[in-house]
């Protein structure tokens, strides 16, 4: 567990860690910014790891807290991975905004549980929570559980999640224009997130991540 | 006279409904051919029969890019050897910039032709000069693909990409459709100004009206899946007062 004092930051950007368990409790005015990175196949070792789980509790136990909660899976063969995220407004005038995408290849499988609990006393919270999944083949298999608990009336909040496949118009749109299938699935795979890794702050480690994306994409 | 396109007895179905029931059509090298009719009449499927779009299956018949088996080929490889098609409903593609998209597309012709990539510099030049042409404004190279472009930049985006490409054949394919008079105008500035002796182009449309800008040196009536009628431009001022039901 750990506590973030008034003002204080906590910016992390986890890469392909087995196990992330992190329990965060907020103090006003306090910021949290996460990113949990799965991309297993960028990992070079014989004896990676194919089961991933991700758990994050945030607390926001003072005014005006700010939470930013990333997550990006892109996985293949026979890969798995849960993220769970809980996030407690506890206390009014904070934000959350969360963003998980999967994108499922071959037999893999993505779960997703996001708990987002606003408390009565918690006005004027703004809380949102978006879940994308790109599934690119037939037994790839995505779950998604979003749980929310709203007990204040005056706060902003907003969920959306949906599971689809590559967009067969835009895949035809670049062919038309000379582009491979093959390349153009990796320009839409791409797309689909970067979004996601736009958000790093560390420019380096940005780079790097994205260009491990434009190799992962078959 | 080169022959470009040769479209023999082209049959095609959508979902096991027949729409082309047996076109037939000869493009040579520096011609504007024109195809109008009614709704339903197997306009935009011909287009999409013709760059290879997998929703549509071709039951019968042939078609030949200078001699070569067109049908046998991947979209992209149709694209390549210079097939062009502005689509009726361009497609957004979030996240895509305009200028990784035509760049890989330009590369990806290159290659086909033999050609070392364009350079950045080079590209970057060709994409200034080419926007100039349709007046698109200079940011769009950091846009998306198409996303949230108006109705009129959207089809000046698709003779954008043309100008880019240099295709021997371009289907336009309703381009005229939600185009006011100043778009409508740099739309098809544009295609004639990309007219050579070498190439042609395929103009489907339901008006007349751009046909006053693109001036066609034939006109086709497609009605129910076959060219029902051939003239030369006349023929669409003559559909354009007595309706295609005056005519077929």
């Amino acid at each position: 567990m750990k506590v973030l004092h008034k003002g204080d930051i906590f910016e992390h950007v986890f890469v392909n860690e087995p196990e992330v368990n992190l329990h965060i409790m907020q103090e006003a005015g306090s910021k949290v910014k996460i990113h949990v990175i799965n991309i297993p196949k960028d990992l070079k070792g014989s004896n990676d790891p194919k089961d991933f789980r991700n758990s994050i509790t945030i607390e926001q136990l003072g005014e005006g807290c700010e939470t930013e909660i990333y997550a990006l899976a892109f996985l293949h063969g026979e890969e798995k991975v849960t993220t769970e995220t809980h996030v407690t407004h506890a206390v009014g005038g904070g934000t959350s905004n969360q963003l998980i995408k999967f994108v499922l290849d071959d037999n893999s499988r993505g779960h997703f549980v996001g708990e987002l609990k606003i408390n009565p006393n918690a006005q004027q919270t703004e809380a949102h929570q978006t879940n994308r999944n790109l599934l690119l083949s037939d037994s790839a298999e995505m779950r998604t559980q979003p749980q929310l608990e709203i007990y204040a009336d005056d706060v902003k909040a907003t969920h959306g999640a949906s599971t689809g496949q590559l967009d067969e118009s835009a895949l035809f749109y670049m062919q038309q224009r000379g582009i491979s299938k093959q390349k153009a699935r990796q320009l839409l795979v791409g797309a689909f997130m970067k979004d996601v890794l736009n958000t790093i702050s560390d420019e380096t480690l940005r780079e790097q991540l994205l260009n491990a994306v434009d190799g992962v994409v078959e | 006279m080169n022959k470009l396109l040769e479209i023999k007895n082209l049959h095609a179905s959508i979902g096991g409904k027949e729409i082309l029931k047996g076109v037939n059509l000869v493009i040579n090298e520096g011609e504007v051919h024109a195809i109008m009719g009614p709704n339903g009449a197997g306009k935009s499927t011909l287009s999409a029969v013709l760059t290879g779009n997998p929703a549509y299956e071709v039951t019968e018949g042939e078609v030949y890019l200078r001699g070569e088996n067109l049908l046998a080929m991947e979209p992209e490889v149709r694209a390549r050897a210079g097939v062009f098609l502005s689509f009726q409903y361009p497609v957004e593609i979030p996240g895509v910039s305009m200028t990784n998209f035509m760049r890989t597309a330009i590369n990806e012709k290159r290659a086909y032709e033999g050609k070392e990539p364009l350079s950045a510099r080079d590209f970057l030049a060709l994409m200034r000069e080419k926007k100039r042409m349709l007046e698109l404004p200079d940011k769009l190279n950091n846009r998306s693909v198409n996303e949230g472009f108006s109705g009129g930049e959207k089809k000046k985006n698709e003779i954008f990409q043309m100008a880019m490409l240099e295709p021997c054949v371009a289907i336009l394919d309703e381009t005229d459709s939600g185009l006011d008079i100043d778009a409508l105008r740099i739309v098809a500035e544009g295609v004639n100004k990309l007219k050579t002796p070498q190439n042609a182009s395929i103009v489907i449309t339901h008006y007349q009206r751009l046909l006053d800008y693109i001036v066609p040196d034939f006109v086709h009536v497609l009605a129910d899946g076959k060219i029902v009628k051939t003239g030369d431009k006349t023929l669409a001022l003559e559909l354009e007062e007595k309706g295609y039901e005056g005519i077929a």
